[in-house]
């Protein structure tokens, strides 16, 4: 393609010329997500039946020498490879490239890297999955019981609309970056935006700071090209040039970039939107898909339990006995007790395909023991196994019978296989965030 | 080209600049013109009571901050409805428990928001999206009227440019010291405190929305201050000509969040943010066009704006020192009220150390009522489960038996402290908080609900008459008690409080409770003596220590 501009840019200063191609190498390695979960999380994809969650996965990586989370070790690595590339390149047959031009497609580069990032946010608040309303057992768990992060969470799930409006926003950012004169603007809005979840990240200690890092000097390097000139119109007030400088195309050119941009857009914006969309329908992400026990799901009192044949009556501070039980409409009980929990922290965004994988109802959460279970409902058994990854190998084999629709017995073994026999009374509970706002409430 | 260029530019501003305006923008201006200042000039009498009231020499932090608050308030001139605390949630007017008579307009405006009957029994009000912002309506039929008659007086002049100036300067501090006003009790985290013991032990499931959004931040305080840090910072742009702009976006995005957190979590403070949103946007939306040209259009683009002349020594030390006085008071006494304010006196939580030997949660071991022995169970309807001592003068336990929900956000700027209610406010699950009076020399409670609501839903308690004079507690033990007034730090006395101490309070019915304490370390505490329904209870309380996993504040207000 030529590149025939009718007002050349100012002439780059030898400085600028050294400073850009740092940062040329720099972006473009940040932008490439050299790592094994690439290839991971690309050859995982069902392409035949993608899903919402393989389209995140590949929106949030990002260049990954250390494997784990994300780590600002990554940073540092890119960050000598460019300084090294940086002062290799003048002895190179690259020295007398144009330098607008480069810019211009650095811009491209980093702005379409950025809009796929933000948007893969975006969606899934847009449609609330990302914080999910709280499940009666976390909404059965003291407010102290929480990590910050968990709190955080739970506090933007119970407010669906406030949820979507972040997520629209975030999309809106994203679409504005696809296009050269408004990159600027979504620039801004992601500065503010993304600025604040840094914040909230390091407060609420979630571990998304390192990425929500990398977006912001993404947003920073596109609104630095427009920078100078909106300071120079806003703050002194003076008459300023735009920019000049655009790529001119051939028809052949411009066809492929037209192809190009489409299927980004396809791919991301309407693929990745209409998934999520039938996702939060169909299959929400944080919590388990399998069904619990039919017509089951409360919170339950502990009205009887038995030990190894021995009575243990209500007393809040044994450490043995169940204070109460939740069933889930999925295939999750939770069992609060004196008896303490390690946390299993999980604080960053993955989207899990698989059931045993969503933990996040039990993810920064103290207060009860979750377990996942199988009915068997030939022998009535109900086979519990412990969520948490400390307690991995707990099980529970216990028989149900259910006298009438508010009382389940369960009988059988524990993790320490001692015989237990519990009665379960449900209650009736009611919460305020379920009931109507505009009345006085009794609870 | 780029002098040819400068010559165009002061062409381009020269002919702007004489050119008339157009009859419809003219009339236009005229309308936001007086919209705008009916908009930003206070005009309840207590606003102008409070600054000429206001005691230099021993302020405290309300003082300013009441000067920062205000919005337009044209319905409560004429039908005078209270001066509530408009940072606060509908509902707390009930939790404030004033019950002063309104004249009759005020009743018919009352049952025309259809709200009459909620405000008798204390119940939130219903919103009406459109009536929230009847003031407005009324600041811009103002706005309408007076660009009329304007109209008919003014047929001279071309344009506005001097008057678009000085309405921009009046917007801009408006804005200014309103959002500092608000960002200040964050910068010192006491807008949203962090939870107390009996907070932390309550369901998460048992909080009403807004009480779940103020926990929210009040669990990261260093998150709070950031919020605090955001809205100074928007402030203090939006003093300066050159920053205006980029202090109005700021103003704009933080503001609108918070309108629209408002509106989702029921925070009350929908109307007054917006005011901000709205402000902020005016600021900015001179510069769009312009930005629009530069930046999507790709256009050459020249500025034009008419500054008046302030060169004059007269006008130009008036300016300096009328700007000075701003920062002086809005930076400097500020700081100094909001951090005595934070350290000794945190306005949404109680100020007076509670006994010392009482502190911490409590399991309930024993529980007799009228000699009656009731065993734990989590289904009984009249015996504690649990119990806390606060770090102030509260204790709190539960019960589980339904309560009216105090529907308020604990705010307002009450001095004493049963009146503080943020610890209750928006919880369920039976949770009970009493404000307590200690005499020490004789180890009595006097116990008092901190939820004014509790006894609102009792019909037949609520026929009987409050006596005038209220003597539960004798002259003897008020002696062992002492004056609640001397009781936080003497750094954080002041005026205002002297004189909301000083005035007379409307006797409130309350479930009281008068109980003897008796401990030797506080590991063990026994409570005996008449509960809220006059009966005898005896109640034995044990320590014990809870881990929590919620980390601990790091940034603690209030010294007990």
């Amino acid at each position: 393609m030529s590149n025939i501009n009718s007002t050349k840019g100012p002439d780059w200063t030898s400085t600028e010329k050294a400073f850009f191609r740092f940062l040329f190498i720099y972006f473009i390695l940040q932008a490439i997500p050299v790592s094994t979960d690439f290839f991971k999380t690309v050859s995982g994809f069902n392409w035949l039946k993608i899903s919402y969650g393989d389209i995140f996965n590949l929106s949030r990586l990002s260049a990954k020498f250390i494997p784990g989370p994300d780590n600002f070790l990554n940073w540092a690595i890119i960050l000598v490879i460019a300084l090294l590339g940086s002062v290799l390149w003048p002895r190179s047959t690259y020295k007398n490239v144009d330098y607008d031009k480069l810019y211009y497609w650095l811009r491209v580069v980093v702005r379409y890297r950025l809009a796929i990032g933000i948007i893969g946010y975006g969606f899934i608040k847009f449609f609330p999955l990302q914080a999910p309303f709280p499940s009666i057992s976390n909404l059965n768990t003291s407010y102290g019981d929480f990590t910050d992060w968990k709190i955080f969470s739970m506090s933007l799930g119970i407010t669906p609309g406030y949820e979507a409006f972040l997520g629209g926003i975030e999309i809106l950012a994203g679409l504005l970056l696809f296009f050269r004169q408004t990159a600027t603007i979504g620039a801004i809005i992601i500065l503010i935006f993304t600025g604040n979840v840094f914040i909230s990240n390091l407060a609420y200690q979630g571990g998304e700071y390192v990425y929500a890092s990398y977006l912001i000097s993404f947003a920073l390097f596109v609104l630095w090209f427009d920078a100078q000139r909106i300071y120079k119109l806003i703050s002194l007030e003076q008459p300023t040039e735009p920019n000049r400088f655009k790529p001119l195309f051939t028809v052949q050119t411009q066809k492929i970039r037209l192809i190009l941009k489409s299927v980004i857009i396809f791919f991301f914006v309407f693929l990745y939107g209409f998934k999520t969309y039938s996702g939060l329908h169909h299959d929400p992400y944080q919590f388990p898909k399998a069904g619990g026990l039919a017509g089951a799901a409360g919170i339950y009192d502990v009205t009887e339990f038995k030990i190894n044949g021995q009575v243990r009556p209500y007393n809040p501070a044994d450490p043995i006995r169940w204070k109460d039980v939740v069933f889930e409409r999925w295939a999750t009980i939770s069992i609060r007790s004196n008896r303490p929990v390690r946390i299993d922290s999980a604080n960053y965004e993955q989207l899990f395909a698989q059931d045993k994988d969503r933990n996040y109802e039990l993810a920064g959460s103290g207060g009860r023991h979750y377990y996942s279970y199988v009915i068997d409902t030939v022998h009535k058994t109900l086979l519990l196994e412990n969520k948490n990854v400390h307690y991995k190998t707990e099980r529970l084999t216990l028989s149900y019978s259910r006298p009438d629709t508010s009382t389940i017995v369960l009988s059988g073994l524990n993790e320490k296989r001692d015989t237990i026999h519990v009665v379960l009374n449900r209650i009736d509970k009611k919460y305020p965030l379920k009931m109507s706002r505009r009345k006085a409430l009794k609870l | 080209m780029s002098e040819h260029k400068q010559h165009d530019t002061s062409n381009i501003a020269r002919e702007v600049a004489i050119k008339p305006w157009s009859k419809s923008k003219k009339f236009g201006f005229r309308v936001l013109f007086i919209f705008l200042l009916a908009m930003c000039i206070p005009f309840s009498g207590n606003w102008y009571k409070n600054v000429f009231t206001l005691d230099w020499s021993r302020p405290h932090y309300r003082d300013l901050y009441d000067i920062a608050r205000f919005q337009p308030s044209f319905v409560s001139l004429f039908v005078g409805q209270r001066n509530r605390d408009i940072t606060d949630s509908p509902g707390a007017e009930a939790g404030a428990e004033k019950s002063k008579k309104k004249p009759k307009t005020a009743q018919k405006i009352s049952s025309e928001r259809g709200d009459q009957a909620g405000r008798q029994t204390g119940l939130p009000q219903k919103r009406n999206f459109l009536l929230d912002y009847l003031d407005w309506g009324i600041a811009l039929l103002i706005g309408v009227i007076g660009a009329l008659i304007w109209t008919i007086f003014d047929r001279k002049s071309k344009s506005y440019h001097v008057l678009y100036y000085w309405i921009r300067v009046v917007v801009r501090y408006r804005a200014g010291i309103g959002i500092i006003g608000f960002g200040f009790t964050k910068l010192f985290p006491t807008q949203m405190p962090y939870p107390s013991l009996g907070l932390l032990n309550s369901n998460f499931g048992d909080f009403t929305a807004q009480k779940v959004y103020w926990l929210s931040v009040g669990i990261v305080p260093w998150y709070q201050v950031f919020g605090g840090v955001v809205e100074i910072l928007a402030g203090v742009l939006l003093f300066f000509r050159k920053t205006t702009t980029f202090g109005a976006i700021l103003l704009v995005a933080a503001l609108g969040d918070i309108t629209f957190v408002n509106y989702a979590y029921d925070g009350g403070v929908h109307v007054y943010a917006f005011y901000f949103v709205v402000l902020g946007f005016f600021l900015a939306a001179d510069d769009f066009p312009k930005l629009y040209n530069l930046l999507i259009l790709e256009r050459y683009t020249v500025p034009f704006r008419i500054y008046p002349d302030l060169s004059q020594p007269a006008l130009k030390y008036t300016r300096i020192g009328l700007k000075a006085l701003t920062f002086i008071i809005f930076f400097g006494v500020m700081t100094y009220t909001e951090v005595i304010n934070f350290k000794y006196d945190p306005y949404k939580q109680p100020s007076t150390a509670g006994l010392k030997v009482l502190r911490g949660n409590y399991r309930v071991t024993e529980f007799k009522i009228n000699g009656q022995n009731i065993p734990y169970n989590p289904l009984d309807s009249v015996r504690w489960q649990e119990a806390t001592f606060e770090n102030w003068t509260t204790l709190t336990f539960r019960v589980n038996r339904p309560v009216l929900i105090d529907p308020s956000n604990g705010g307002g700027s009450p001095m004493r402290d049963i009146q503080r209610t943020f610890e209750i406010s928006g919880v369920a699950g039976g949770q009970r908080a009493f404000h307590y009076y200690a005499d020490t020399v004789d180890h009595v409670l006097y116990l008092q609900d901190k939820n004014v609501m509790a006894l609102r839903g009792k019909r037949k308690e609520a026929g009987k008459k409050t006596p005038e004079t209220d003597n539960w507690i004798s002259q003897a033990a008020w002696q062992h008690i002492g004056n609640e007034k001397e009781m936080i730090d003497k750094r954080a006395w002041s005026t205002r409080r002297d004189r909301e101490f000083a005035e007379k309070q409307p006797v409130t019915k309350r479930n009281r409770m008068v109980l003897k304490y008796d401990t030797a370390d506080g590991n063990r505490v026994i409570l005996s003596g008449l509960n809220e329904h006059k009966d005898s209870i005896y109640v034995v309380l044990d320590r014990y220590q809870r881990q929590y996993i919620l980390p601990k504040s790091s940034l603690n207000a209030g010294k007990y």
